[in-house]
């Protein structure tokens, strides 16, 4: 009986995990854009320039336009983390056939992020 | 391209009022923002959409994070839709690099205009009635069931829990795709599609069927967003200010959601969409009149 009740309400316990894993990441992406747009306006520096994916670490990139950078990163990869942790909360439910969805899902991302790196 | 601190404050009060307008009328702000990027800034349109992206997914984090603490979203519906939608985004991020912007312009402005008729037919939002039973406090709002595509809500106008089950799979899942298509292409959340195809041809229930999209448009904007970063189109310089400016914006708009008349400003703003898409033609073919 307590192993049903436990199994029923474990998509709520799933909402609140997604919930914590998405305000955190959306909480740390905007303070890292507030900051780094802040650096960027107290540096003087005026131009917008496009920042590829796995250029944030170039020496060419100002430390504002790294941290802005950084921040829309964090922002894309939320969601990423989302499907990842969602893998392992249904493989915890032995909900098999969405964990197979998820890893579909999971995995198509990874296609879109290595052509975001190409 | 250039960007004083006074054109970096214009930046992030127009991705305020975009993203206040959006949480007010209930469209994503993709659909101002582009056309404000584009026509008064004169950022090149896929410049635009990819900036607009990143507002999408910061909105979407945001909404979708309370609609999931609530259990209205379902997660495993929003999942299975999300195959359809990440290959269709990154289908619309591929196919935006080869269309020229002129195209792209005449695409967007069709999609306003689409919207803004979609806005003129929305009937307005009454506050729900009295629920004969009230929620048991810590009661979630919505429930999914584990291994299959199905749940239930609390309908507040017949007091009860409302029991669901999602039909018509692989018709949702097409259309998903033609969503992720037109969000990498056009940069927007594409609930304007998701919703319906959901409520009408899923039969999942329409508070529901909003939350789920919500949920799911982070997912479908990034496909399509790294796709831009590999393609140079995402300017973090431009890009913050306006994403900063819509998230205070979103969370403005939905304080004062209950304030405003809807209808109204629903009104209002599909005039000013359907003279924005008119202009953006015209910016199209080098023609501007407000310049």
């Amino acid at each position: 009986m307590a192993a049903e009740l436990a199994h029923h309400d474990a998509p709520r316990r799933e909402g609140i995990w997604v919930q914590r894993l998405l305000r955190g990441g959306l909480a740390l992406s905007v303070v890292l854009m507030a900051v780094g747009l802040a650096v960027q306006l107290a540096s003087g520096s005026r131009y917008a320039a496009p920042v590829r994916m796995f250029d944030v670490a170039d020496a060419n990139v100002t430390t504002g336009a790294r941290l802005m950078a950084l921040g829309i990163l964090v922002l894309a990869f939320t969601p990423v983390l989302r499907v990842l942790a969602l893998v392992l909360l249904w493989a915890k439910e032995r909900d098999w056939r969405f964990v197979g969805v998820a890893v579909v899902v999971a995995v198509t991302l990874g296609l879109a992020i290595a052509l975001g790196g190409g | 391209m250039e960007l004083h601190a006074v054109a970096v404050l214009a930046l992030a009060v127009v991705g305020f009022l975009a993203g206040g307008l959006g949480a007010l009328v209930g469209i994503g702000g993709g659909v101002v923002l582009v056309p404000a990027l584009v026509l008064l800034f004169g950022v090149d349109i896929r410049i635009a959409v990819a900036t607009s992206l990143v507002s999408v997914v910061a909105t979407s984090t945001s909404a979708g994070s309370v609609y999931v603490g609530k259990g209205l979203a379902n997660m495993r519906l929003g999942m299975s839709l999300e195959i359809a939608t990440t290959l269709g985004g990154i289908s619309g991020g591929l196919l935006a690099a080869s269309v020229s912007p002129t195209v792209l312009a005449a695409l967007f402005a069709l999609m306003m205009a689409l919207t803004a008729v979609l806005m003129l037919r929305g009937k307005d939002s009454h506050p729900p009635p009295a629920p004969a039973r009230a929620r048991i406090a810590g009661e979630p709002e919505g429930h999914e069931e584990v291994g299959q595509l199905a749940g239930s809500y609390f309908d507040a106008h017949h007091g009860a829990l409302v029991s669901y089950r999602v039909s018509r799979v692989p018709l949702g899942a097409a259309i998903s795709y033609c969503a992720g298509i037109v969000s990498g292409l056009l940069g927007v959340g594409g609930g304007f599609i998701k919703v319906p195809a959901m409520n009408l041809g899923m039969r999942v229930p329409i508070k529901v069927a909003a939350a789920t999209s919500n949920f799911m448009i982070g997912v479908t904007a990034i496909s399509s967003l790294f796709v831009y970063f590999a393609r140079g189109f995402v300017h973090p310089y431009l890009a913050a200010p306006v994403a900063l400016g819509v998230a205070g914006g979103a969370l403005s708009g939905t304080a004062l959601a209950r304030r405003v008349s809807p209808k109204l400003l629903r009104q209002v703003l599909a005039g000013v969409l359907i003279l924005v898409s008119v202009q953006m033609v015209l910016d199209a073919f080098g023609v501007n009149l407000g310049r």
